[in-house]
Protein backbone atom coordinates (compact mmCIF):
# COMPACT_ATOMS: atom_id res chain seq x y z
CA UNK A 1 0.00 0.00 0.00
CA UNK A 2 1.12 3.43 -0.83
CA UNK A 3 0.18 4.86 2.36
CA UNK A 4 2.50 2.56 4.69
CA UNK A 5 5.69 2.89 2.06
CA UNK A 6 4.93 6.75 2.64
CA UNK A 7 5.00 6.36 6.13
CA UNK A 8 8.55 4.64 5.75
CA UNK A 9 10.02 6.91 4.16
CA UNK A 10 10.53 4.88 1.09
CA UNK A 11 11.54 6.82 -2.39
CA UNK A 12 9.62 5.04 -4.37
CA UNK A 13 6.62 5.78 -2.32
CA UNK A 14 6.75 9.89 -2.43
CA UNK A 15 7.34 9.20 -6.25
CA UNK A 16 4.03 7.54 -6.80
CA UNK A 17 2.23 9.85 -4.47
CA UNK A 18 3.79 12.87 -6.60
CA UNK A 19 1.91 11.12 -9.32
CA UNK A 20 -1.19 10.47 -7.91
CA UNK A 21 -1.53 13.75 -6.08
CA UNK A 22 1.04 16.07 -7.58
CA UNK A 23 -1.59 18.40 -9.38
CA UNK A 24 -3.94 18.05 -6.61
CA UNK A 25 -1.47 19.52 -3.89
CA UNK A 26 0.07 22.04 -6.61
CA UNK A 27 -3.16 23.27 -7.27
CA UNK A 28 -4.57 23.79 -3.77
CA UNK A 29 -1.41 24.99 -2.73
CA UNK A 30 -1.35 27.73 -5.62
CA UNK A 31 -5.16 28.68 -5.23
CA UNK A 32 -4.49 29.33 -1.19
CA UNK A 33 -1.49 30.87 -1.05
CA UNK A 34 -0.20 34.69 -2.73
CA UNK A 35 2.43 33.47 -4.85
CA UNK A 36 4.29 30.46 -6.32
CA UNK A 37 7.41 31.01 -4.02
CA UNK A 38 4.94 30.22 -1.08
CA UNK A 39 3.18 27.50 -2.68
CA UNK A 40 6.40 25.88 -3.12
CA UNK A 41 7.24 26.12 0.31
CA UNK A 42 3.58 24.86 1.34
CA UNK A 43 4.24 21.83 -1.27
CA UNK A 44 7.34 20.99 1.42
CA UNK A 45 5.31 21.20 4.26
CA UNK A 46 2.24 19.33 3.02
CA UNK A 47 4.57 16.71 1.53
CA UNK A 48 6.45 16.04 5.10
CA UNK A 49 2.73 16.23 6.54
CA UNK A 50 1.52 13.03 4.44
CA UNK A 51 4.84 11.44 5.56
CA UNK A 52 4.05 11.89 9.02
CA UNK A 53 0.34 11.01 8.72
CA UNK A 54 0.29 8.48 5.67
CA UNK A 55 0.24 5.62 8.27
CA UNK A 56 -3.12 6.65 9.56
CA UNK A 57 -5.31 6.80 6.42
CA UNK A 58 -8.00 4.07 6.45
CA UNK A 59 -9.77 3.95 2.83
CA UNK A 60 -13.18 3.03 4.43
CA UNK A 61 -13.03 6.41 5.41
CA UNK A 62 -12.26 8.46 2.84
CA UNK A 63 -11.13 8.61 -0.73
CA UNK A 64 -7.21 8.73 -0.64
CA UNK A 65 -7.53 12.47 -2.52
CA UNK A 66 -10.10 13.76 0.35
CA UNK A 67 -7.16 12.31 2.45
CA UNK A 68 -4.50 14.56 0.40
CA UNK A 69 -6.54 17.24 0.08
CA UNK A 70 -7.43 17.75 3.59
CA UNK A 71 -4.55 17.30 4.62
CA UNK A 72 -2.92 20.16 2.24
CA UNK A 73 -5.45 22.40 3.74
CA UNK A 74 -5.06 21.71 7.11
CA UNK A 75 -1.55 23.22 6.18
CA UNK A 76 -2.62 25.85 3.94
CA UNK A 77 -4.89 27.15 6.62
CA UNK A 78 -1.92 27.18 9.08
CA UNK A 79 0.22 29.31 6.59
CA UNK A 80 -2.57 31.84 5.68
CA UNK A 81 -3.17 32.45 9.49
CA UNK A 82 0.57 32.69 9.74
CA UNK A 83 0.88 34.88 7.15
CA UNK A 84 -2.26 36.82 8.53
CA UNK A 85 -3.06 38.06 5.18
CA UNK A 86 -5.43 36.93 2.13
CA UNK A 87 -4.26 35.68 -0.75
CA UNK A 88 -5.16 36.86 -4.21
CA UNK A 89 -2.77 38.31 -6.64
CA UNK A 90 -1.77 35.45 -8.91
CA UNK A 91 -3.44 32.57 -8.01
CA UNK A 92 -5.36 30.26 -9.99
CA UNK A 93 -9.05 31.48 -8.98
CA UNK A 94 -7.73 34.82 -9.99
CA UNK A 95 -9.47 38.50 -10.18
CA UNK A 96 -13.19 36.89 -11.52
CA UNK A 97 -12.95 34.39 -8.71
CA UNK A 98 -15.21 35.29 -6.41
CA UNK A 99 -17.62 32.23 -7.96
CA UNK A 100 -19.86 30.49 -6.40
CA UNK A 101 -21.26 28.51 -9.21
CA UNK A 102 -21.04 24.98 -8.86
CA UNK A 103 -19.43 23.43 -12.07
CA UNK A 104 -21.48 21.08 -14.51
CA UNK A 105 -21.12 17.67 -13.08
CA UNK A 106 -21.57 16.64 -16.93
CA UNK A 107 -18.21 18.14 -17.68
CA UNK A 108 -16.57 16.20 -15.59
CA UNK A 109 -13.90 18.55 -14.42
CA UNK A 110 -14.54 17.70 -10.86
CA UNK A 111 -12.23 15.26 -9.14
CA UNK A 112 -13.03 11.39 -10.56
CA UNK A 113 -14.01 11.18 -6.53
CA UNK A 114 -16.47 9.62 -4.78
CA UNK A 115 -16.47 12.23 -1.78
CA UNK A 116 -16.49 14.94 -4.24
CA UNK A 117 -19.20 13.74 -5.64
CA UNK A 118 -21.64 13.74 -2.70
CA UNK A 119 -20.36 16.91 -1.26
CA UNK A 120 -21.41 18.20 -5.17
CA UNK A 121 -24.76 16.53 -3.98
CA UNK A 122 -25.25 18.34 -0.83
CA UNK A 123 -24.06 21.61 -1.75
CA UNK A 124 -26.71 21.48 -4.66
CA UNK A 125 -29.56 20.72 -2.28
CA UNK A 126 -28.57 23.76 -0.65
CA UNK A 127 -30.08 26.74 0.21
CA UNK A 128 -28.04 29.48 -2.38
CA UNK A 129 -27.11 31.82 0.84
CA UNK A 130 -25.52 28.59 2.23
CA UNK A 131 -23.97 27.34 -0.71
CA UNK A 132 -22.64 30.44 -1.41
CA UNK A 133 -20.87 30.82 2.07
CA UNK A 134 -19.30 27.58 2.35
CA UNK A 135 -17.88 28.13 -1.27
CA UNK A 136 -16.45 31.51 -0.25
CA UNK A 137 -14.72 29.98 2.70
CA UNK A 138 -13.77 26.72 1.34
CA UNK A 139 -13.06 27.33 -2.43
CA UNK A 140 -12.28 30.87 -1.72
CA UNK A 141 -10.46 30.81 0.83
CA UNK A 142 -12.01 34.06 2.86
CA UNK A 143 -12.35 34.79 6.19
CA UNK A 144 -15.58 34.33 7.68
CA UNK A 145 -15.30 38.31 8.26
CA UNK A 146 -14.82 38.54 4.81
CA UNK A 147 -17.07 36.91 3.65
CA UNK A 148 -19.99 39.09 5.58
CA UNK A 149 -18.40 42.03 4.31
CA UNK A 150 -18.56 40.44 0.87
CA UNK A 151 -22.23 39.41 1.67
CA UNK A 152 -23.36 42.01 3.50
CA UNK A 153 -24.67 39.66 6.12
CA UNK A 154 -23.78 39.93 10.05
CA UNK A 155 -21.06 37.46 10.40
CA UNK A 156 -22.87 35.43 12.61
CA UNK A 157 -25.15 34.62 10.04
CA UNK A 158 -22.33 33.76 8.09
CA UNK A 159 -21.09 31.51 10.79
CA UNK A 160 -24.34 29.82 10.60
CA UNK A 161 -24.78 29.63 7.17
CA UNK A 162 -21.65 27.96 7.41
CA UNK A 163 -21.96 25.61 9.68
CA UNK A 164 -25.44 24.40 8.37
CA UNK A 165 -23.75 23.48 5.07
CA UNK A 166 -20.84 21.56 6.14
CA UNK A 167 -23.03 20.03 8.60
CA UNK A 168 -25.03 18.89 5.86
CA UNK A 169 -22.21 17.67 3.54
CA UNK A 170 -20.47 15.80 6.46
CA UNK A 171 -24.35 14.01 7.40
CA UNK A 172 -24.02 13.18 3.37
CA UNK A 173 -20.48 11.38 3.76
CA UNK A 174 -21.32 9.95 7.00
CA UNK A 175 -24.31 7.78 4.93
CA UNK A 176 -21.79 6.74 2.49
CA UNK A 177 -19.26 5.67 4.97
CA UNK A 178 -22.16 3.96 6.98
CA UNK A 179 -22.94 1.90 3.94
CA UNK A 180 -19.80 0.85 3.24
CA UNK A 181 -19.19 -0.31 6.74
CA UNK A 182 -22.31 -2.40 6.61
CA UNK A 183 -21.36 -3.92 3.05
CA UNK A 184 -18.46 -4.80 5.07
CA UNK A 185 -20.14 -6.62 7.72
CA UNK A 186 -22.59 -7.72 6.14
CA UNK A 187 -21.62 -11.73 5.82
CA UNK B 1 -22.19 14.75 15.79
CA UNK B 2 -22.22 16.95 18.59
CA UNK B 3 -25.47 19.27 18.43
CA UNK B 4 -24.06 22.02 20.90
CA UNK B 5 -24.26 25.33 18.32
CA UNK B 6 -21.00 26.67 19.83
CA UNK B 7 -18.81 23.81 19.74
CA UNK B 8 -19.95 23.44 15.85
CA UNK B 9 -19.18 26.76 15.62
CA UNK B 10 -15.90 26.58 16.44
CA UNK B 11 -15.14 23.20 14.97
CA UNK B 12 -16.34 24.98 11.57
CA UNK B 13 -14.25 28.05 12.21
CA UNK B 14 -11.38 25.86 12.49
CA UNK B 15 -11.67 23.46 8.99
CA UNK B 16 -12.00 26.81 7.43
CA UNK B 17 -10.00 29.65 8.88
CA UNK B 18 -8.63 28.23 11.74
CA UNK B 19 -8.81 29.11 15.41
CA UNK B 20 -6.82 31.35 18.09
CA UNK B 21 -5.71 29.83 20.97
CA UNK B 22 -8.58 30.60 23.57
CA UNK B 23 -10.65 28.96 20.68
CA UNK B 24 -8.72 25.45 20.26
CA UNK B 25 -8.61 25.17 24.49
CA UNK B 26 -12.79 26.12 24.26
CA UNK B 27 -12.91 23.30 21.80
CA UNK B 28 -10.98 21.45 23.54
CA UNK B 29 -12.52 21.92 26.75
CA UNK B 30 -16.01 21.20 25.12
CA UNK B 31 -15.26 18.23 23.18
CA UNK B 32 -12.72 16.48 25.23
CA UNK B 33 -12.49 13.22 23.93
CA UNK B 34 -14.52 13.75 20.74
CA UNK B 35 -12.63 16.53 19.67
CA UNK B 36 -10.54 14.17 17.06
CA UNK B 37 -13.69 12.43 16.08
CA UNK B 38 -15.37 15.81 15.13
CA UNK B 39 -12.35 17.67 13.30
CA UNK B 40 -11.68 14.48 11.02
CA UNK B 41 -14.98 14.65 10.03
CA UNK B 42 -15.72 17.78 9.23
CA UNK B 43 -12.29 18.50 7.86
CA UNK B 44 -13.02 16.07 5.35
CA UNK B 45 -16.24 17.05 4.51
CA UNK B 46 -14.78 20.72 3.95
CA UNK B 47 -12.04 19.43 1.90
CA UNK B 48 -14.98 17.58 -0.04
CA UNK B 49 -16.48 20.35 -0.53
CA UNK B 50 -13.45 22.29 -2.55
CA UNK B 51 -12.81 18.93 -4.47
CA UNK B 52 -16.13 19.08 -5.60
CA UNK B 53 -15.44 23.10 -7.54
CA UNK B 54 -12.56 20.70 -9.51
CA UNK B 55 -9.92 23.29 -11.23
CA UNK B 56 -7.68 20.61 -9.42
CA UNK B 57 -5.43 19.44 -12.35
CA UNK B 58 -3.01 21.97 -12.66
CA UNK B 59 0.79 20.53 -13.18
CA UNK B 60 3.21 20.62 -10.81
CA UNK B 61 6.48 22.22 -12.36
CA UNK B 62 9.09 19.71 -12.29
CA UNK B 63 11.68 22.01 -10.28
CA UNK B 64 9.29 22.15 -7.58
CA UNK B 65 8.40 18.76 -7.57
CA UNK B 66 12.03 17.82 -7.70
CA UNK B 67 12.52 20.05 -4.26
CA UNK B 68 9.42 18.70 -2.34
CA UNK B 69 11.11 14.95 -2.89
CA UNK B 70 14.11 16.02 -2.25
CA UNK B 71 12.48 17.53 1.20
CA UNK B 72 10.82 14.44 1.91
CA UNK B 73 13.74 11.80 1.62
CA UNK B 74 16.25 13.91 3.12
CA UNK B 75 13.42 14.51 6.14
CA UNK B 76 12.81 10.46 6.25
CA UNK B 77 16.97 9.73 5.68
CA UNK B 78 17.47 11.46 8.63
CA UNK B 79 14.65 10.44 11.21
CA UNK B 80 15.93 6.61 10.20
CA UNK B 81 19.84 7.23 10.75
CA UNK B 82 19.64 9.67 14.03
CA UNK B 83 16.81 7.90 16.29
CA UNK B 84 16.02 4.00 17.59
CA UNK B 85 12.47 5.67 18.63
CA UNK B 86 9.79 5.64 15.86
CA UNK B 87 8.40 8.47 15.24
CA UNK B 88 5.39 7.52 13.02
CA UNK B 89 3.01 6.08 15.39
CA UNK B 90 0.37 3.92 13.62
CA UNK B 91 -2.66 2.85 15.94
CA UNK B 92 -4.03 -0.41 14.93
CA UNK B 93 -6.83 -0.28 12.75
CA UNK B 94 -10.37 -1.10 14.20
CA UNK B 95 -12.15 -3.46 11.72
CA UNK B 96 -15.60 -2.52 13.01
CA UNK B 97 -15.76 0.67 14.35
CA UNK B 98 -18.45 1.70 16.09
CA UNK B 99 -20.62 4.32 14.79
CA UNK B 100 -19.52 6.63 17.22
CA UNK B 101 -16.13 5.75 16.78
CA UNK B 102 -16.16 6.21 13.16
CA UNK B 103 -13.01 8.61 12.97
CA UNK B 104 -11.69 6.85 15.50
CA UNK B 105 -8.23 7.14 14.19
CA UNK B 106 -8.36 8.76 11.27
CA UNK B 107 -6.92 11.95 12.12
CA UNK B 108 -5.79 12.55 15.34
CA UNK B 109 -3.40 15.24 14.12
CA UNK B 110 -6.38 17.30 13.62
CA UNK B 111 -5.60 18.68 17.60
CA UNK B 112 -3.31 20.66 15.47
CA UNK B 113 -5.69 23.46 15.87
CA UNK B 114 -2.54 25.04 17.60
CA UNK B 115 -0.31 23.80 14.71
CA UNK B 116 -2.22 27.07 13.61
CA UNK B 117 -0.29 29.49 15.71
CA UNK B 118 3.02 27.32 15.47
CA UNK B 119 5.73 28.75 13.53
CA UNK B 120 6.74 25.57 10.95
CA UNK B 121 8.45 26.71 8.32
CA UNK B 122 11.47 24.49 7.83
CA UNK B 123 11.09 22.47 10.68
CA UNK B 124 12.37 19.69 8.49
CA UNK B 125 15.85 18.76 9.73
CA UNK B 126 18.71 20.46 7.61
CA UNK B 127 19.83 18.37 5.07
CA UNK B 128 23.38 17.62 4.72
CA UNK B 129 23.78 19.37 7.74
CA UNK B 130 24.93 16.69 10.11
CA UNK B 131 28.50 17.17 11.27
CA UNK B 132 29.03 13.76 13.16
CA UNK B 133 30.45 10.46 10.99
CA UNK B 134 27.80 7.92 9.68
CA UNK B 135 29.38 5.62 12.16
CA UNK B 136 28.30 7.66 15.07
CA UNK B 137 24.92 8.03 13.44
CA UNK B 138 24.20 4.54 14.15
CA UNK B 139 25.66 4.20 17.44
CA UNK B 140 23.26 3.91 20.18
CA UNK B 141 22.42 6.93 22.23
CA UNK B 142 24.46 6.96 24.82
CA UNK B 143 27.40 6.87 23.03
CA UNK B 144 25.94 9.66 20.56
CA UNK B 145 25.23 11.47 23.69
CA UNK B 146 29.04 10.77 25.09
CA UNK B 147 30.53 11.77 21.23
CA UNK B 148 27.98 15.10 21.30
CA UNK B 149 29.67 15.99 24.60
CA UNK B 150 32.83 15.46 23.55
CA UNK B 151 32.74 17.13 20.40
CA UNK B 152 29.94 20.02 20.20
CA UNK B 153 31.80 22.85 22.18
CA UNK B 154 28.41 24.41 22.80
CA UNK B 155 26.60 20.96 25.06
CA UNK B 156 25.03 22.51 27.80
CA UNK B 157 24.15 19.47 30.20
CA UNK B 158 21.49 20.75 32.16
CA UNK B 159 19.72 18.36 35.59
CA UNK B 160 16.58 17.48 35.20
CA UNK B 161 14.08 18.96 38.31
CA UNK B 162 11.41 17.06 38.97
CA UNK B 163 8.08 18.42 39.75
CA UNK B 164 5.42 17.16 42.43
CA UNK B 165 3.92 14.97 39.82
CA UNK B 166 3.74 11.19 41.12
CA UNK B 167 5.39 10.01 37.75
CA UNK B 168 8.23 12.68 38.84
CA UNK B 169 8.85 10.93 42.44
CA UNK B 170 12.59 9.61 42.77
CA UNK B 171 13.43 10.77 38.57
CA UNK B 172 16.47 12.01 37.40
CA UNK B 173 18.93 12.71 34.97
CA UNK B 174 19.25 15.15 32.64
CA UNK B 175 19.42 17.17 29.16
CA UNK B 176 22.42 17.42 26.60
CA UNK B 177 21.72 20.08 23.91
CA UNK B 178 23.98 21.47 21.25
CA UNK B 179 22.50 24.57 19.51
CA UNK B 180 24.82 24.44 16.73
CA UNK B 181 24.10 20.95 16.01
CA UNK B 182 20.59 21.45 17.09
CA UNK B 183 20.89 17.88 18.43
CA UNK B 184 20.09 16.43 21.70
CA UNK B 185 19.64 13.66 24.46
CA UNK B 186 17.11 13.16 27.41
CA UNK B 187 18.60 10.93 29.79
CA UNK B 188 16.27 9.56 32.80
CA UNK B 189 16.64 7.28 35.99
CA UNK B 190 13.40 6.66 38.21
CA UNK B 191 11.07 8.01 35.69
CA UNK B 192 7.78 6.11 35.77
CA UNK B 193 7.22 2.99 33.60
CA UNK B 194 3.99 4.45 31.10
CA UNK B 195 1.69 1.99 29.31
CA UNK B 196 1.79 3.87 25.73
CA UNK B 197 -1.64 2.95 25.02
CA UNK B 198 -2.60 5.01 27.83
CA UNK B 199 -0.45 8.22 27.56
CA UNK B 200 3.34 8.47 26.73
CA UNK B 201 5.75 11.41 28.06
CA UNK B 202 6.42 14.61 25.26
CA UNK B 203 9.32 16.80 25.58
CA UNK B 204 9.00 20.33 25.04
CA UNK B 205 11.58 23.00 24.37
CA UNK B 206 10.88 26.72 25.78
CA UNK B 207 12.57 29.02 23.20
CA UNK B 208 12.85 32.77 23.68
CA UNK B 209 12.27 33.46 20.25
CA UNK B 210 9.22 32.13 20.73
CA UNK B 211 5.95 32.66 22.09
CA UNK B 212 6.06 30.99 25.41
CA UNK B 213 2.38 29.56 24.64
CA UNK B 214 4.04 27.12 22.29
CA UNK B 215 6.68 25.85 22.99
CA UNK B 216 9.00 23.37 20.66
CA UNK B 217 7.87 19.77 20.13
CA UNK B 218 10.52 17.68 21.25
CA UNK B 219 8.94 14.13 20.47
CA UNK B 220 7.29 11.77 22.18
CA UNK B 221 8.81 8.74 24.27
CA UNK B 222 8.34 5.70 26.35
CA UNK B 223 9.89 4.60 29.44
CA UNK B 224 9.56 0.75 29.71
CA UNK B 225 11.30 0.50 33.31
CA UNK B 226 14.65 -0.87 32.33
CA UNK B 227 16.89 1.44 34.14
CA UNK B 228 18.88 4.39 32.72
CA UNK B 229 17.22 5.56 29.31
CA UNK B 230 18.72 8.20 26.96
CA UNK B 231 16.07 9.49 24.28
CA UNK B 232 17.55 11.34 21.33
CA UNK B 233 15.45 14.67 21.05
CA UNK B 234 13.75 15.56 18.24
CA UNK B 235 12.92 19.09 18.05
CA UNK B 236 10.10 19.88 15.16
CA UNK B 237 11.99 23.38 14.75
CA UNK B 238 14.89 24.91 14.87
CA UNK B 239 15.56 26.21 18.28
CA UNK B 240 17.12 29.50 18.52
CA UNK B 241 17.47 30.24 22.37
CA UNK B 242 16.32 27.42 24.79
CA UNK B 243 15.57 28.62 27.92
CA UNK B 244 13.57 25.23 29.42
CA UNK B 245 12.93 21.77 28.60
CA UNK B 246 9.94 20.36 30.03
CA UNK B 247 8.85 16.66 30.01
CA UNK B 248 4.77 16.27 30.50
CA UNK B 249 2.61 13.81 30.02
CA UNK B 250 0.47 13.29 27.20
CA UNK B 251 -2.32 11.04 24.96
CA UNK B 252 -1.01 8.29 23.38
CA UNK B 253 1.31 10.15 20.13
CA UNK B 254 1.51 13.24 21.91
CA UNK B 255 -0.47 16.50 21.32
CA UNK B 256 0.40 19.95 19.38
CA UNK B 257 -0.03 21.92 22.30
CA UNK B 258 0.05 20.48 25.68
CA UNK B 259 -2.51 21.46 28.49
CA UNK B 260 0.25 21.15 30.65
CA UNK B 261 -2.13 19.22 33.13
CA UNK B 262 1.05 16.98 34.36
CA UNK B 263 4.42 18.06 33.95
CA UNK B 264 7.02 15.51 35.41
CA UNK B 265 10.26 17.41 34.71
CA UNK B 266 12.19 20.55 33.77
CA UNK B 267 15.09 21.54 33.02
CA UNK B 268 16.11 25.06 32.80
CA UNK B 269 18.86 26.89 31.10
CA UNK B 270 21.02 28.98 32.57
Amino acid sequence: MLWERLAQGEPAAVDEALSRFGRLIWSLARRHTPDQAEAEDAVQDILLDLWKCAGRYDARFGSPATFVATIARRRLIDRRRRNQRHQQGDSLVGDDGLTVDLPDPRADKAEANADAALAMQALRELPGHEREAILLSTYQGMSHSQIAAHTNQPLGTVKTYIRRGLIRVRERLDRRQDTALGEEAAP
Amino acid sequence: MTTDNRSLDLLVQEVTEGLDAAGTMELRQRLGADLDDELSAFAFAAAASELAMGGLDHEMPRAVRDKARQAYLDAASNESTTDSVPTLRHRPRQRTPAPSARFGDRLGWLIAAAALLLAVIGWWPRPGDWPLPETTRRAEPEVRRSQLLANAGDAVELPWQATGDPAATGAAGDVVWSHDRQVGFMRFRGLAVNDPSDHQYQLWIFDGSRDDRFPVDGGVFDIDGSGEIIVPIRAKLEVEAPVLFAVTIERPGGVVVSSRERIVLMAKVG
